[in-house]
């Protein structure tokens, strides 16, 4: 119990979950766990199951926004992707019939009105962004769009630049939006916190979007920001690209924080074809895999379905590169094959493949060099593909966990 | 700056001198202190691990002294400085030197992940060397506004841009910056790049060929200060994948609580060069590890 909580704090701590809200969450599980009737439960499993409930607690409701006429301002720190996010908000309501029109008013940064302009070309929507003064072109912008939808990015700023949150206020004095997001980088540290609490002092935010979640950062800082602003989360950001915005789950994302993944789903369908040494879901979020690990990998995944079907369930919403998702079984055949041609040496050690040691391998399993290097060029993909599930390092059990 | 960091630093320094009861160092209360260490480190947004690493290097120096040391507030002093001291001493790196001491052009290249500040550090850079003939080389071909955003400062700065269209090869933009640098006898090119997260595979693989193609003097790794437990995690994977010689961290001045600097040192095993101070030309600041441990330490010891 001590340990498993200890485990829980870790994970948390790695995900940059603050460390009073940390505190705090072990304190109930511990109450909980001690005090509710697991009836019947294995104590990890209850205890988990307590976990996640106090941390969905924490993340609040799944808001995400109505599809109806309004107007929006998104603010937050510098560089954190509001302008990008404006543009895939607008993409999202222009989709569900509305219209609309993005307005900058960053009349700070250089360029970046002419990249929200870009950007509302590339989503087919209306733009407003005359220089000069932030406020004015706010107002001529609502007036001059006349879009059931309004979008208004705004300049970066944070807690200590007092000019740019004064005139932060005035826009929004000046605006009246319906709907005050707080754009959030999901690598922020422990400045999520303060950072949140300014911005709710001065306009009062109505949600939070995290971004750049398609990297390793878990977002543990939007808990924060939540909670300072008495909010939830209404979108998450996972890509470059202007439909790379997706609805908040929570679940998902409680169980990115605490490095599980949603791997209970996938251990009920392993257990249903596959016993538990077959799959073994530490070693693929290590991010260290050995050819002898994809050979492993290549053996399981295939009896348990198609392996983008499988990566759905695991943590990160994870973009397969289309040269892993799009293998073909004989191909998955044939590396197998060529792994068969390896030394043990060769299989540990991927990265020793030099030219003479391809040329062997290539005649033993009667293939070319150019398939061999295929095989490596996979195996590099796939290792870089989890790396990025990897939880919070190689000894946090939690993630071992559904496998026993 | 960093008050953040120095408090916990300070508050730990008291814990263990005034806790121990005969003026000597208990190992209780060593163990218990370096536990609320590593949630204060963490606190202060070094990443867990490398708190963890740090408050382990601490209690294997300060082991030795317990119930040894009258006084241990002296002990402590010494050895927490050594141990961030441990983490900050990595080979040295002179930008103004490698910049200021090329023979043609020098060549720069900045990278890291999206919406760091890399643009905005190379026009501060120009500005730092603006006594030299500057090429900047809008390497960013891929968001929407870049190029126009390092033309603006390129123009209010004075210094010479060259770019290709919107989509563009980055590594074609990069060369033909350096190209132009040769024949026109410039001293040197400073390549922007698109952001990229490290978990973009393909985006990974550019970098690379960007770097063997246009062969950089120095890489240049930017991240934010503000930044948690990632900052190590995604500098490491720039380190592994691509290779660089330093980093620049920047919005030290959105009230940065200074851990990212121990977490990037740490996990790239390269020096800071450079930390951004603010949104003018002039916000860029040498890093050097003694202001560090003068800013996190208080006086030295």
């Amino acid at each position: 119990m001590e340990e498993l909580s200890r485990d829980v704090q870790r994970a948390l701590l790695r995900s940059d979950v603050d460390v009073r809200t940390v505190k705090e969450v072990t304190a109930r599980i511990r109450k909980r766990s001690l005090e509710e009737d697991p009836k019947g439960v294995p104590v990890r499993e209850h205890v988990l199951r307590v976990v996640h409930e106090e941390l969905l607690n924490l993340v609040g409701e799944e808001s995400g926004m109505r599809p109806e006429p309004q107007t929006v301002m998104l603010v937050g720190l510098q560089g954190s992707g509001k302008t990008t996010t404006a543009a895939k908000l607008a993409r999202w309501f222009k989709r569900k019939g509305l219209s609309v029109g993005l307005v900058s008013t960053d009349t700070w940064r250089p360029g970046a009105s002419d990249q929200l302009g870009q950007l509302a070309d590339e989503a087919g929507v209306r733009f407003y962004g005359e220089g000069g003064d932030a406020v004015e072109t706010a107002r001529r912008g609502l007036e001059e769009l006349d879009t059931e939808v309004t979008i208004i990015d705004t300049a970066g700023r944070h807690s200590l630049e007092h000019e740019l949150i004064d005139e932060m206020v005035r826009l929004d004095n000046a605006v009246q939006p319906d709907q005050k997001l707080l754009v959030l980088d999901a690598s922020i540290g422990k400045q999520a916190k303060s950072q949140a609490a300014a911005f709710e002092e001065a306009i009062g935010i109505s949600g939070v979007i995290i971004t750049k979640l398609d990297g390793t950062a878990k977002g543990g800082g939007a808990l924060s920001a939540v909670s300072e602003t008495g909010s939830s989360v209404a979108f998450t950001g996972t890509g470059e690209h202007l439909s790379d915005l997706e609805r908040f789950e929570a679940d998902g994302f409680v169980s990115r924080l605490l490095g599980m993944g949603d791997l209970g789903k996938l251990a009920r369908r392993a257990e249903e074809t596959l016993s538990e040494e077959e799959v073994d879901a530490s070693k693929l979020l290590s991010g260290k895999l050995t050819l002898n690990d994809v050979y492993e990998q290549l053996e399981g995944v295939q009896s348990l379905g198609p392996l983008d079907q499988v990566l759905d369930m695991l943590p990160v919403p994870v973009e397969l590169p289309s040269d892993v998702a799009d293998v073909t079984e004989k191909k998955l055949e044939q590396y197998r094959v060529i792994m068969d041609s390896m030394t043990e040496y060769e299989l540990e050690n991927p990265r020793k493949m030099n030219a003479s040691r391809s040329s062997r391998v290539a005649r033993g399993s009667g293939t070319s060099r150019e398939e061999v290097k295929e095989l490596l060029d996979y195996h590099k993909t796939m290792q870089r593909t989890f790396k990025q599930m990897r939880g919070g390092g190689g000894r946090n059990p939690l993630k071992r966990l559904p496998f026993g | 700056m960093f008050e953040g960091l120095r408090g916990k630093v300070k508050s730990f320094r008291e814990t263990v001198s005034t806790t121990s009861a005969a003026r000597r160092l208990k190992e209780r209360t060593l163990d218990d202190a370096l536990d609320r260490l590593v949630l204060d480190l963490v606190e202060s947004d070094v990443a867990y691990d490398v708190a963890e690493e740090i408050a382990d290097e601490l209690g294997r120096k300060l082991e030795g002294e317990v119930g040894l040391v009258e006084g241990p507030g002296a002990a402590v002093d010494g050895a927490m400085q050594q141990a961030l001291r441990d983490v900050l001493d990595v080979d040295g790196l002179d930008v103004d030197r490698t910049v200021r001491g090329g023979e043609g052009p020098v060549h720069v290249l900045f990278v890291g992940p999206n919406g760091a500040g890399k643009t905005t550090t190379v026009a501060k850079l120009a500005r730092r060397y603006d006594d030299l003939d500057v090429v900047l080389a809008a390497g960013d071909t891929f968001r929407a506004g870049a190029s126009e955003q390092l033309g603006e400062h390129a123009e209010a700065l004075g210094v010479k841009m060259v770019q290709h269209e919107r989509g563009a090869d980055p590594a074609a933009v990069i060369y033909d910056a350096m190209e132009h640098a040769r024949a026109s006898g410039r001293d040197l090119v400073l390549s922007d790049t698109a952001g990229r997260l490290h978990t973009r595979v393909g985006l990974m693989d550019q970098l690379e060929k960007i770097k063997r193609v246009t062969e950089p003097d120095l890489v240049i790794f930017v991240d934010e200060a503000v930044a948690g437990n990632d900052a190590a995690e995604r500098s490491r994977e720039f380190r592994e994948e691509v290779g660089i010689d330093g980093s620049v961290l920047t919005k030290v001045d959105a009230d940065s609580k200074g851990g990212a600097v121990l977490s990037v040192v740490h996990a790239t095993g390269r020096p800071i060069a450079f930390v951004g101070t603010g949104q003018g030309y002039e916000d860029l600041k040498p890093f050097e590890v003694e202001w560090y441990l003068e800013e996190v330490l208080g006086a030295g010891p």
